[in-house]
């Protein structure tokens, strides 16, 4: 039997600001398993994003308890984090964040940098190859596609071998044939790697070609739907 | 890729800004380093004036000995006049190795400094002056032909000036504004590299015939067989009440005080031009991090520590020190001329030779000490930077 990826119990997040208190997310259980591929759906403001986060290590909970991969990120300290980020986590971005000097290649080898474990690298060239960019190696941002920007985002999460793939709304700024191009990849990704792979998406369809689909609305689960291939 | 060719590349993105703030360090460094090589140049050069004169002991008439040690060395003796008698009379010291006599006097040419007019020096002198400074050489001609010859002997830059203005040379005749004697050209003197190189000098006694102060010395030089028998000396001389002795080393170190303080001043300039640099680069590093907040917080999300974002604009504040350093050095080493010339200008006296130093040592000096600004400088940005939380800039997603 495989073992949990994420296991999330009684997961709370409050947002306060000085005039209101956001409740993001209301006490959630989750446990997705390793090499489980997981869309979470629901409307904007359902808590999507936060979930992700946490999962990330980029937040801490108000309340309930986290694990990732063992690690608990609500008792480490920001140190502890990040390196759980650079050596366990990828994360995609709808808006793809790549950094706008660095060319294509650069910003893949970009968490190599803060990598402090050379070892459990991929070659960063092999990777682009890979996502079939390997003719847009010395391209800046700018004079790149959106499908072959997120193309980009998705080798740089993948250079530090990770555990879990994370995508938020990695599908937003893409035409309908680049976001089925990239679910097909982290397919792909997921079969032959074994990676365990969680993105929020407002895309029905494209949610339905993963494993499982979460939906959260106004921060509980409303439904956890198992697909069945 | 390294965190260096990561900073490299965000300075390089606002390249007229990085050059804006690089180009305010180096202008920093090149005005510490001009003040500091001004600092030991002047006193190398004053020195090595005072060296040059040849004298450790000057008497002139009594009168401010500042003023008198600065005329001195200005190459136009003392104030006032002493007899000629003091000289035959002291002259026998058993404490004296070497004694020369001088009438220097000050004659306005209206056509000197391209018709604006200014003063040449006229001294008179004997053949002991040769002896007295064993750097003075005739570089053509010859020693005057008798004691009251109207002839003339040029410094190396006098007779350069009357080359070019008058095609004049050794044998030529030439008159001294205001007076009806024609002078001969006989020799020329070495370049000493002092003032004296922009003088003309006569005979003695033709000096005191021309000017009509026959009998009379602006000074006399003297150089004691030991140096330390100058307390001696001077208490003998004391009973000639006309009179007052100034040591050479008094004199520079008089002429040093007076320019330390004026150094205190410098120095603040300089530290104002520092403390503003720092500002600077301060302003620009803090500027391009708040401008980077999305991409400091991608870093983070993407697995940078604090550590790794402190480091990396840190490393971007040492590079734009580090190449102010290098350019403000090159200012400094080409540059420095055009201070020396600027100095040479305002200041009442300058020394000959080289006013500004700018040693290897110096150098280096101002180039660790602008790399020790950065470190300082770069900290409260790199700062701000590591402390940027990642998730400010994912979260605007929900």
């Amino acid at each position: 039997m495989k073992d949990f990826a994420i296991r999330a119990n009684k997961l709370k997040k409050i947002y306060s600001s000085e005039f209101e208190k956001i409740v993001a997310l209301k006490e959630i259980d989750v446990e997705i398993k390793e090499g489980e591929f997981v869309t979470i759906m629901g409307p904007s403001g359902a808590g999507k994003t936060t979930f992700l986060n946490l999962v990330g290590c980029l937040d801490k909970p108000t309340s309930g308890r986290l694990d990732i991969l063992g690690c608990n990120p609500i008792e480490l300290n920001e140190g502890k984090l990040s390196r759980i980020r650079v050596d366990k986590i990828g994360f995609v971005f709808e808006d793809f964040f790549l950094i706008s000097s660095l060319n294509s290649l650069e910003n893949v080898q970009l968490p190599l940098i803060f990598a402090r474990n050379f070892k459990n690298n991929t070659n960063p060239e092999t990777l682009l190859k890979r996502v079939g960019l390997d003719h847009r190696l010395t391209h800046f941002p700018n004079e790149l596609s959106g499908g072959e920007l997120q193309r980009v985002a998705v080798a740089r999460a993948l250079v530090n071998n990770p555990q879990i793939l994370l995508a938020d709304e990695p599908t937003g700024n893409l035409d309908t044939k680049n976001a089925q191009g990239l679910f097909d990849l982290f397919r792909e990704l997921n079969r032959e790697e074994g990676l365990t792979i969680v993105v929020a998406t407002h895309n029905v369809r494209l949610g339905h070609s993963t494993d499982r689909i979460i939906h959260l609305n106004d921060g509980k689960i409303e439904q956890d739907e198992r697909l069945v291939k | 890729m390294k965190f260096f060719v990561l900073a490299y590349k965000n300075l390089k993105r606002r390249k007229s800004r990085s050059f804006l703030t690089i180009g305010g360090v180096a202008v920093a460094v090149a005005v510490l380093v001009c003040l500091l090589g001004f600092n030991a140049g002047y006193q190398e050069a004053l020195t090595s004036d005072v060296d040059k004169m040849g004298y450790q002991v000057l008497v002139t008439a009594k009168g401010c000995p500042y003023e008198a040690a600065t005329r001195v060395l200005k190459g136009e003796a003392g104030l006032k006049f002493i007899d000629e008698d003091i000289y035959k009379q002291i002259i026998s010291d058993p404490d004296i190795d070497k004694i020369t006599p001088l009438l220097v006097q000050l004659v306005y040419d209206p056509e000197k400094s391209d018709g604006k007019g200014g003063f040449d020096s006229y001294s008179g002198i004997e053949r002991s002056y040769m002896e007295l400074k064993p750097n003075v050489k005739l570089k053509s001609g010859e020693w005057f032909s008798s004691d009251d010859a109207n002839e003339v002997i040029l410094g190396y830059d006098k007779a350069e000036s009357i080359q070019k203005k008058l095609q004049k040379t050794v044998g030529d005749k030439i008159s001294i504004p205001g007076e009806d004697t024609n002078l001969v050209i006989v020799g020329i003197f070495e370049k000493t590299a002092s003032l004296e190189d922009g003088d003309f000098f006569l005979p003695l006694k033709t000096a005191q015939r021309i000017f009509e102060i026959e009998g009379k010395l602006t000074s006399i030089g003297i150089k004691l067989k030991q140096i330390d028998r100058l307390q001696a000396f001077e208490e003998r001389l004391y009973p000639i009440a006309s009179i007052q002795v100034i040591s050479m080393s008094q004199v520079k170190g008089t002429i040093l005080n007076l320019v330390n303080s004026a150094k205190i001043l410098i120095m603040s300039v300089a530290f104002i031009a520092i403390f503003v640099a720092i500002i600077g680069v301060i302003n620009t590093i803090l500027m391009s991090v708040f401008e980077r907040t999305q991409e400091i917080g991608i870093m983070k999300a993407i697995g940078a520590s604090k550590l790794d974002i402190f480091k990396l604009i840190w490393i971007e504040t040492l590079i734009i020190c580090t190449l102010g350093g290098i350019f403000g050095s090159i200012i400094a080493i080409f540059g420095g001329n055009l201070v020396e010339l600027l100095v040479r200008k305002v200041m009442p006296y300058a020394p000959g030779g080289k006013l500004l130093l700018v040693t290897p040592e110096l150098l280096l000096f101002s180039f660790f000490g602008v790399i020790i600004i950065g470190i300082i400088s770069g900290l409260y940005p790199a700062f701000r930077a590591a402390s940027m939380r990642p998730i400010e800039v994912i979260r605007s997603g929900e």
